[in-house]
């Protein structure tokens, strides 16, 4: 018993251990490989109307830390529509946009990283000054890209930059805060971006240009984020005093003065220049094959220099999407199931020039509208189109990934005094056999369509590239795919500058910038001699098709309402087709074989786009107006 | 088994005797009104032009959208009770005006909800030429605050035919209308999807600029044969 005691009392504190599965908060704080994982998590939280993954909330649309980005919202607006399987098919028939469809309210991130900060700087006590300063700089920017999200969708939302703790007094009004103005958030923006550019780190000086870091913060990231927030409180500040008088609230939440447009444009002009003359970026190009360069340029992950700041996957560490899986051209395709859901519309196509200039309207008819033109292969009406076009789409006679993607949609047979259009009712039919007696045999249905109604196959006749792996079985369900997201790259800066630019009255800087981007796309040298804002965003829209931009373009200059009119008239609303067809037509050597080309309403597609006014601010929900009447109905609301 | 019979029962007893408490019943007064200039009714585009009903007195409340119809006129199905009717902000194609009306509702309630609207279209006249239909009107100005961009004629198979049902239109820009105590004529060929029809419906709409929903005459109805 005393030889026990002796033994066992000698050492203090015995029975106080560390927990083995607990953590404290300041072993938290003072640990960078704690807080860098933390990071992580907030990066990962960042969200986006359009992304790569498939993440929504069954209940709301949307996870209650605000994550969100939801690939399928592609097929929403103007720039493709949804051939996928049809349970889907609801995105083809939005009669208008729901009130609450962009909602963001995620406070919840917001005050994770308030926290966090308050944190390091409380109890970080063994963290170095410069480690300190550093992610406290990354937090904030972080901060800062979130309140755009927020703003550009809800106009002006409360600017908290502390934790609001309850101190359960029963009186929880203090913690109230009214909506900031809608200038006020992109000047909060611009000034935090201005006070941490220079701390952020992530960058590399050991070679020469410096080498940044694409998936973390750093300078780069930061003037590229105002660039592109700048220019959205400019046009806002320009435009909706143009042509949306209405759009404004009594105490400035929504709506930005006029006056207030030259400042903006110019804070957008600096970041942007400052970026591209850094030499730290460069655009990537393949003058030899411009439409491979610039699908490199986006999904080429190995020695990228054009991309600034990406959300990265990989495979290696299991951080996988399933974009390439349910997206890849059927005919191409690698699992037995899925493929082709967001195919890419003729709309799009007919955005990008020729590369001799002229509009890139495609020509499948004599101008006078008399008969088709007939091309000797199905790829030849694309001769000569913006490289773009080939980067971010995959057309009839197109190769990827090794194979020729074959679209034919079906035959024309002469009768004597007209065509008679057959289509087959399966991928890969012949024309010929028992069901067509009469034919010759030779294909009628391409393998990868185009078909009316059969799902997961094109609709539109095109296939997406942009976002979609070349690698082996990447579009398969057991390996899937780590091509990252694009949050921003250096095509967009140029553009940014270029719209900047243009908008101060710099019509030669403007110029140089949209012709070097043209240039990447095939076209020679100073290609554009005048400029346009309708040109602008069209170019615009080709180079950045698919990277969460052109609802937000045409929300910010005020053109969604009257682009997306829901009249089916209008052209601009409704996303059309373009369907191949051979030509049977024995005697006529000039004809017989050839292929024409038919431009339809894509069969799918039922409900023009209609965005009307209210839809330019997302709707306040009430039960955020109820926990705090301080907060404002947007216009219209 | 016994046991499980009993469950039974109680659960049938619960749903058949729980229902009738805590439940209210539905609302049961209506309001019925429409939006009047001079008292007469102005014609609107369906589905697009909102009023907003509020009942004030509770720690909580949000508005009742009330959707104005084609024609003018509104209903909304509510509570008896005290409710005030206001315009939403830059809705319609009239001045906006923060006053609201005082409805009181027991049973059902009728009113009238005046505006002040930027223009008016008096007399309208449609006359089947051909193929052609030609509309002749007259604009009043009556809010001077905004401008006219452009008037506008709307050909449609039923008679919601507005901005965003048609199957044709045409138009004239302020420019060219330059002196109001004229009558506007505008003319629209009738589309060839529905030449082959019995009849169809046509009605001219007035913009005004920085607004974004039109004011209409109200629709009418044109034999084809």
């Amino acid at each position: 018993m005393f030889l026990c005691l002796f033994l066992f009392s000698c050492k203090k504190d015995w029975l106080q251990r560390e927990s083995k599965s607990l953590i404290l908060e300041e072993q938290v704080w003072n640990d960078p490989k704690q807080i860098t994982s933390l990071l992580a998590n907030f990066y990962d939280r960042l969200p986006s109307d359009i992304g790569l993954t498939d993440l929504t909330d069954p209940s709301d649309g949307r996870y209650s830390d605000g994550r969100y980005t939801q690939w399928r919202n592609m097929a929403d607006y103007d720039e493709g529509m949804w051939s996928g399987q049809s349970n889907q098919d609801g995105r083809n028939n939005l009669t208008s946009y729901a009130t609450d469809r962009w909602l963001l309210w995620n406070y919840s991130l917001v005050r994770d990283i308030n926290l966090t900060i308050e944190n390091i700087e409380k109890l970080g006590t063994a963290l170095d000054a410069p480690t300190k300063l550093q992610f406290t700089s990354e937090l904030r920017f972080l901060r800062a890209f979130n309140y755009f999200q927020l703003v550009k969708r809800m106009g002006g939302v409360p600017i908290i930059t502390n934790q609001l703790i309850y101190d359960y007094s029963g009186e929880a009004s203090s913690l109230r805060h009214p909506r900031n103005k809608e200038a006020e958030v992109y000047n909060f923006i611009d000034s935090e971006l201005e006070a941490i550019k220079n701390t952020l780190g992530n960058v590399s000086t050991n070679s020469n240009p410096p080498a940044a870091s694409n998936s973390r913060a750093n300078k780069y990231t930061a003037l590229a984020l105002k660039s592109r927030a700048m220019l959205y409180a400019a046009s806002i500040a320009k435009y909706n005093a143009l042509l949306t008088p209405s759009l404004t609230t009594a105490g400035g939440e929504v709506g930005i003065p006029a006056a207030m447009a030259n400042g903006y444009y110019q804070k957008s002009l600096d970041a942007s220049l400052e970026l591209i003359n850094s030499g730290v970026f460069s655009l990537s190009a393949n003058p030899a094959n411009p439409a491979l360069g610039f699908y490199e340029a986006v999904t080429k992950k190995s020695g990228n220099k054009e991309v600034i700041f990406v959300k990265d996957f990989l495979t290696a560490k299991d951080k996988r999407h399933n974009f390439s899986y349910d997206n890849i051209a059927r005919g191409i395709r690698e699992d037995n199931l899925s493929s082709s859901s967001i195919s890419p519309s003729l709309n799009l196509v007919e955005a990008s020039d020729f590369l001799d200039g002229s509009p890139g309207v495609l020509k499948n008819k004599l101008p006078n509208n008399s008969d088709y033109i007939y091309y000797d292969n199905p790829g030849d009406i694309f001769q000569n189109k913006d490289g773009r076009t080939g980067g971010t789409i995959l057309y009839p006679g197109s190769s990827f990934k090794g194979s020729t993607i074959e679209m034919l949609a079906g035959v024309m047979v002469w009768n004597g005094s007209t065509y008679q259009v057959v289509e087959g009712t399966q991928l890969g039919a012949v024309w010929g056999g028992a069901a067509y007696p009469t034919g010759d045999g030779k294909l009628l249905t391409g393998s990868s369509g185009p078909h009316r109604t059969i799902q997961e196959v094109s609709n539109t006749g095109f296939y997406l590239r942009k976002y979609i792996d070349e690698a082996s079985l990447s579009s398969t369900r057991g390996v899937r795919s780590d091509i990252w997201w694009v949050w921003f790259r250096l095509g967009e800066i140029y553009m940014n500058a270029t719209e900047a630019a243009f908008e101060l009255g710099q019509t030669s800087v403007a110029l140089t910038h949209i012709n070097k981007l043209r240039e990447r796309a095939g076209f020679p040298a100073n290609s554009l001699t005048t400029l346009t804002l309708d040109k602008i965003i069209s170019e615009r829209w080709v180079e950045l098709a698919f990277e969460d931009h052109r609802l937000w373009d045409l929300i910010r200059l005020r053109k969604a309402h009257t682009t997306w009119t829901g009249v089916s008239s209008n052209p601009a609303s409704v996303v059309s087709a373009l369907y191949p067809y051979r030509i049977i037509r024995p005697g006529d050597a000039a004809r017989n074989g050839k292929y024409v080309f038919e431009k339809i309403t894509a069969p799918r597609f039922r409900a023009p786009r209609f965005f009307q006014m209210q839809n330019y601010y997302t709707f306040i929900p009430q039960n955020i107006i109820d926990n705090n009447p301080l907060i404002v109905r947007n216009p219209l609301q | 088994m016994k046991y499980i019979i009993n469950c039974l029962a109680c659960l049938l007893l619960v749903f058949i005797t729980g229902c009738s408490k805590d439940n209210k019943d539905a609302p049961n007064a209506t309001i019925n009104g429409k939006v009047v200039f001079e008292n007469q009714p102005l014609g609107l585009r369906s589905n697009g032009v909102q009023l907003e009903l509020w009942q004030p007195g509770y720690q909580l409340f949000s508005k009742i959208p009330v959707h104005i119809d084609q024609d003018g006129t509104f209903s909304a199905q509510v509570y008896d009770g005290s409710y005030r009717l206001t315009m939403l902000r830059g809705s319609g194609p009239w001045a906006d005006k923060t006053d609201s009306i005082v409805v009181d509702v027991k049973g059902t309630a009728s009113i009238d909800f005046p505006v002040d609207p930027f223009f008016v279209i008096k007399n309208a006249n449609f006359v089947k030429a051909g193929n052609n239909i030609n509309a002749t009107f007259n604009l009043q100005r009556v809010n001077t605050t905004k401008n006219l961009e452009l008037v506008r004629i709307y050909v449609g198979q039923t008679i919601i035919t507005d901005q965003t049902n048609n199957a044709g239109t045409a138009q004239k820009a302020a420019a060219v209308i330059t002196d109001l105590s004229q009558p506007v004529t505008l003319t629209v060929p009738v589309p060839s999807s529905l030449s082959a029809k019995d009849f169809v419906f046509v009605r001219v709409g007035v913009k005004t600029v920085g607004v974004a929903e039109l004011l209409y005459s109200l629709p009418v109805k044109i034999a084809m044969k």
